[in-house]
C-alpha cells in the first residue's frame, strides 16, 4: 500500500532488491561451493603466501590473508572486495535516486505539493535506503550461515552477522553521502559519480596505506578502514568503528535535510 | 473579501527573463482568477513560489492567510496543484497515484477522484506510462481536485484536453467557485479562461501589467458588423449613430464597430436596402491587448 513516501520508495526499490538478492545469494553459493577445494589445496595456500604485499593488502578483510580458514577465505574472496562493491553500488544507486532521481524525472514538484515537509521526504527516503541495505545484509547473512554450515567453514553465525553488518554500515555511509549530494544539487549523475569516486578513493587509501608511508595518516579517514579494521569474521564488531560509519551517515543525513530545505526545486 | 492569495512585491530574480518582478496581487476567496501571459512570462515561477517549491528573491506572499515560507505544509494541505509540466509516476496506475497522494493528504480513500474520473472520462486502472497526454492531464486534474481543496492552483490546466473535456473542466471550475473555493489558473490564452474566470491578470516579461474583471473586458468589447448593400449609403451615413464607428468600406460593404445596444444601428440600417448582415463579437483578446497597450508596461 502506498501509504507514505517511505512505502512508495520501498515499493520502487522492490524489483531492484530482488535482483540484488539473487546476485548476492548466487555469489555466496558459488564461493562457498569452491571452498572445500581451496581448503584442501596446499599449493594454492602457498601461492597466496607468495603474493606481493600490495595484493595481499587489497585482499585482506582485517587480519591476514589466509585461504585455509573459513574466515580468511570469506574475508579475501567476499568481504575484501565483492561485498563492499555490491553494497556500495546498491547504496549509491538508491541514495542518488532518492531525491535527485525524482527531481530529474520531474515528479518531485507534484510530490512536494502534498502536505509533506521536505525534511520528511528526505528522512523517509533515507529510511527506505536503510531498509534496503538491511534486507541485503540479511540475505547475505542467511546465505553465509547456510553455506558456511554446509561447507563446514567454522565461522560462527554471530561473526558472519558482524561481517554483514559491517557491509550494511559501509553501504549506509556512502548511500547517505550520495543522498546528500543529490539533495543538495538535484543532479543524480553528480551524486552517483562523486560518491563512487569517494568510495574508490577510500578503498585505495585504506589498501595502500600499509605500504605507502605517505598515506598512513589518511587511513583512519577512510570509511573502508573502519569497515575492515575490527576483523568482523574473526573478532566481531567494535563499537567505535561502527560509530564512525554510522556517524558519517548521520552527519550526511543532517546536511542533506538542511541543504534540501534551503534550495529551489528545479522544474 | 478575504484573500486566498496575496503577493506583496513578490520577486524571483533569475538574471534572465524567466523570473517575476515585484508582483502585487490579491485573489479573493471564492474567486476564479485567470493568470495570463505568453510562455516564459513568469506565470509558472509565480505559481511555484506560492507552493514554496522555489523561494522568493525578495517580497513575500500569503496563501489562505498563511505565509508561503513558514506555513507551507499547512498551505499545501488545503491546496490542489496541477503543474504546468506534469510528470506522473510512470509505473503506477492512476488509482495507485491517487491512493498515494490521498494518504499523504490524510484522506481515507480516493476522495472525489472516482466521481471526477467518470466526469472527465478517464481510465484510472491503467499504468500511467500507457496513457495519452490528455489522459495524463486528466489524472493530474483528479489529484488536484480529489481532496476538495480550498484553493486550486492550476498551471495551464486545459493543455492537451480535447474541447469536450475542456467543457467538463470549465463546469468543474464553476462548481468549485460556487462552493466558495478559489481557483487560480494560468493560461497563455484569454479565450480559454474568459468563460470561467471572474478576473484576469496579464503578466508580461515578469511584470503584472493589468488586472481586469472579465465583465469590464466584455463591456468594452466591440461587436464587428458587416453590412452588404444594394446601393452604397453616402459617406457619413452612420456618423451620428450612438455607439457606432465606421471602420472600412469595401465594394458594396461597410464594416462597422458597435458598442452597447444594437438598436440605433438597426434603425439606421433600415433606411437602406441591406442584402446581407453579418456580426460577430470581437475577440476579448484584442480588447485585452488594446487595454494593455493603453496602460503600457509599468515603469519600475
Amino acid at each position: 500500500m502506498l501509504t507514505s513516501v517511505f512505502a512508495k520508495t520501498v515499493r520502487d526499490l522492490r524489483r531492484g532488491l530482488l535482483w540484488w538478492s539473487l546476485g548476492l545469494a548466487g555469489l555466496v553459493t558459488m564461493l562457498v561451493a569452491v571452498y572445500p577445494t581451496v581448503r584442501d589445496n596446499p599449493d594454492l595456500t602457498k601461492l597466496v603466501e607468495q603474493y606481493p604485499e600490495a595484493l595481499k593488502s587489497f585482499l585482506s578483510f582485517g587480519g591476514g590473508v589466509d585461504y585455509t580458514s573459513g574466515a580468511g577465505y570469506l574475508g579475501s574472496e567476499l568481504f575484501s572486495f565483492m561485498i563492499p562493491l555490491l553494497f556500495l553500488v546498491a547504496a549509491i544507486g538508491a541514495g542518488s535516486r532518492a531525491i535527485a532521481g525524482e527531481e530529474e524525472k520531474g515528479t518531485l514538484d507534484l510530490l512536494l505539493a502534498n502536505p509533506v515537509s521536505r525534511r520528511r521526504v528526505v528522512l523517509e527516503k533515507l529510511g527506505a535506503l536503510v531498509l534496503e541495505l538491511l534486507a541485503l545484509g540479511f540475505v547475505l547473512w542467511i546465505g553465509l550461515v547456510i553455506g558456511g554450515h554446509a561447507a563446514t567453514m567454522k565461522v560462527s553465525a554471530a561473526h558472519l552477522g558482524a561481517g554483514a553488518a559491517a557491509a550494511v554500515l559501509l553501504g549506509l555511509a556512502f548511500g547517505t553521502i550520495a543522498l546528500l549530494v543529490g539533495a543538495a544539487s538535484g543532479k543524480r549523475g553528480l551524486a552517483a559519480g562523486l560518491t563512487a569516486a569517494l568510495a574508490v578513493a577510500a578503498y585505495v587509501v585504506n589498501s595502500l596505506a600499509p605500504l605507502v608511508s605517505g598515506l598512513r595518516p589518511l587511513q583512519e579517514l577512510s570509511p573502508v578502514y573502519h569497515y575492515v579494521v575490527s576483523d568482523p569474521l574473526r573478532r566481531g564488531l567494535e563499537l567505535e568503528h561502527c560509530a564512525v560509519l554510522a556517524g558519517i551517515a548521520l552527519v550526511a543525513a543532517v546536511l542533506a535535510v538542511a541543504a534540501f530545505d534551503r534550495r529551489d526545486i528545479s522544474s | 473579501m478575504a484573500a486566498a492569495i496575496r503577493a506583496e512585491r513578490l520577486t524571483k530574480f533569475y538574471g534572465d527573463a524567466r523570473g517575476i518582478l515585484e508582483l502585487n496581487l490579491e485573489v479573493g476567496d471564492g474567486e476564479v482568477f485567470g493568470f495570463l501571459g505568453p510562455n516564459g512570462a513568469g506565470k509558472t515561477t509565480t505559481i511555484r513560489l506560492l507552493l514554496d517549491l522555489i523561494r522568493p528573491s525578495s517580497g513575500r506572499a500569503e496563501v489562505l492567510g498563511l505565509d508561503t515560507r513558514r506555513d507551507s505544509v499547512a498551505i499545501r494541505r488545503r491546496t490542489g496543484y496541477l503543474p504546468g509540466d506534469l510528470r506522473l509516476y510512470e509505473r503506477l496506475t492512476g488509482r495507485e497515484l491517487l491512493e498515494y497522494f490521498g494518504h499523504l493528504r490524510g484522506l481515507d480513500g480516493l476522495g472525489d477522484a472516482p466521481t471526477l474520473a467518470d466526469r472527465l472520462d478517464v481510465e484510472i486502472d491503467r499504468p500511467v506510462q500507457d496513457l495519452s497526454r490528455g489522459n495524463r492531464q486528466k489524472i493530474g486534474l483528479l489529484q488536484a481536485f480529489m481532496h476538495r481543496p480550498d484553493l486550486l492552483i492550476l498551471d495551464e490546466p486545459t493543455s492537451g484536453l480535447d474541447p469536450l473535456i475542456q467543457q467538463a473542466f470549465h463546469g468543474l471550475v464553476r462548481e468549485t467557485s460556487a462552493d466558495g473555493r478559489t481557483v487560480f489558473l494560468s493560461s497563455h490564452n484569454l479565450a480559454e479562461v474568459q468563460h470561467v474566470a471572474d478576473r484576469v491578470g496579464l503578466v508580461k516579461e515578469g511584470k503584472l501589467v493589468l488586472v481586469e474583471t472579465v465583465e469590464t473586458l466584455r463591456a468594452r468589447a466591440l461587436t464587428r458588423v458587416e453590412a452588404t448593400f444594394d446601393a452604397m449609403p453616402p459617406a457619413g451615413a452612420f456618423a451620428g449613430v450612438p455607439g457606432v464607428d465606421e471602420l472600412e468600406r469595401r465594394g458594396n460593404r461597410v464594416i462597422l464597430s458597435l458598442q452597447g445596444s444594437a438598436d440605433p444601428l438597426v434603425k439606421a440600417l433600415s433606411e437602406f436596402t441591406v442584402l446581407a448582415l453579418d456580426s460577430h463579437e470581437a475577440d476579448l483578446e484584442d480588447v485585452f491587448l488594446g487595454l494593455y497597450r493603453e496602460s503600457g508596461p509599468r515603469a519600475d
